[in-house]
């Protein structure tokens, strides 16, 4: 929890730091610098692979969509309009990059007739590498769980609670006005709590 | 004891919002309200709980020399945004400069229509033949040859023309302007506002000069020529 909160005083003093910084750091890896990029990687990369997981489900594949996602944005950069919003334009990149994973599962599976990683094989995989207070079962349970909110609230989830951005900050990021944020998050929010309350009740 | 100042710090909390001195007047205050402490709980808890759920093997930093160990065999990105707007601004440039140029072109063919511009010696003016009478021969400027000269020919200023004793024609030209050659080999010129000059025979040259100014203003064409009359012939060049 002090981990937590140490995270949030950050944040919240880099509010708006943060969001010029991305423009900067942007411009200089335009610039030629790449270890500006690197700084944005390591900003996102948590946000990009919650996505991917959200959609994939795999944690394994969501890594290989999050570096696809960087590669790709890094090298379509010269296009971002509007490196203010890098993160919005970032997550609609990972996005792309699942759709053509799911796509390519698909083929495979229907042409060639092979066999994705199913969910039990990953989170055994899951379960040998990560030491975490969360059972496989759980961390299913609450991916589940946000996969049934709406879209824009699951994105919404996702970048405020995996990715660390505030709603401020996502409103920016993905065009939206700030209190429209403010009361998806509050309503997802909401809604999470009571459908996970059995998990909850566990992990405390 | 007033929770509501420490729901809204709670709601801060949950936007991503909230200062230092907010969480520790928080924490401070859970230690003593246990509604509060539940609640702020449980939102800690649902928080830690989704980024665990949605968490990558790899951390962060882990990621990122992932990542750029890639990016490190890949040139710099191109900066075809600059590119692009660099070619928007240089067809933007070429778009203003065609429109100057335009405007200039459009002022001066305007200018030159109103007012006219002196047409050189030699200019192609185009004159109408009539009243031909007699044998009168033409010699087209730039050409050796004569020919007989046909009404209603191809005639412009800068021909040279030999006409025959006891013959005649008349040159119109767009003003309204006659030249004529009589019979008498007297040059008659008429300008269209009914002013006529002659030029007899009997002068050894005679040079007619037209300031030809049409009703609207300006000089419509100013036309010098020279006309040489011989006693039993006249032969002159437009």
């Amino acid at each position: 929890m002090a981990q937590i909160i140490l995270r949030k005083e950050l944040m919240a003093d880099d509010l708006n730091q943060s969001m010029s910084s991305d423009e900067q750091l942007v411009s200089d890896t335009l610039g030629g610098d790449k270890a500006a990029f690197g700084t944005i990687v390591e900003r996102y990369w948590n946000m990009v692979v919650g996505l991917a997981i959200n959609k994939i489900g795999e944690p394994a594949e969501a890594e290989d969509i999050a570096q696809e996602s960087f590669i790709k944005a890094y090298s379509q950069l010269y296009s971002l309009q509007q490196p203010s919003r890098f993160a919005g334009w970032l997550s609609k990149i990972a996005m792309q990059q699942c759709s053509n994973t799911i796509r390519r599962r698909i083929r495979c599976k229907s042409a060639l007739g092979c066999k994705a990683a199913g969910f039990e094989e990953a989170e055994a995989k899951a379960a040998e590498t990560v030491n975490d207070r969360l059972t496989a079962g759980q961390r299913y349970f609450i991916r589940e769980r946000v996969g049934r909110l709406p879209e824009k609230f699951q994105k919404l989830i996702l970048m405020r609670f995996v990715g660390g951005l505030s709603a401020v900050q996502i409103a920016k990021q993905l065009g939206k006005r700030p209190g429209t944020v403010r009361v998806w998050l509050h309503r997802s929010y909401k809604i999470l709590r009571k459908d996970l309350a059995p998990i909850l009740e566990e992990v405390k | 004891m007033n929770c509501e100042k420490y729901k809204k710090l709670i709601e801060k909390y949950i936007e991503g919002a909230i200062s230092y001195e907010q969480v520790a007047e928080l924490k401070t205050h859970t230690e003593t309200c246990e509604n509060c402490k539940k609640e702020f709980k449980q939102c800690t808890v649902l928080e830690d709980s989704v980024r665990e759920a949605f968490s990558s093997w790899m951390s962060a930093e882990e990621g990122k020399v992932s990542v750029m160990a890639r990016l490190s065999a890949m040139p710099k990105p191109a900066v075809r945004r600059a590119q692009y707007n660099l070619g928007w601004l240089a067809g933007r440039r070429a778009s203003i400069a065609a429109g100057i140029l335009l405007a200039i072109g459009l002022t001066l063919g305007f200018t030159i229509g109103r007012a006219g511009i002196e047409k050189p010696i030699g200019a192609k003016v185009p004159m109408r033949v009539t009243g031909l009478e007699g044998t009168v021969l033409v010699k087209h400027e730039g050409l050796d040859a004569w020919q007989v000269l046909e009404a209603d020919s191809d005639i412009h200023l800068g021909d040279t023309f030999h006409s025959a004793t006891r013959s005649g024609f008349v040159l119109e030209m767009e003003d309204k302007s006659t030249i004529e050659v009589n019979q008498n080999s007297m040059l008659v010129l008429k300008f269209y506002n009914g002013e006529t000059q002659f030029f007899l025979r009997e002068s050894t040259s005679a040079i007619f000069h037209s300031n030809s100014t049409r009703p609207g203003g300006g000089i419509r064409n100013r036309i010098h020529s020279h006309g040489r009359v011989d006693p039993d012939n006249c032969r002159f060049a437009m």
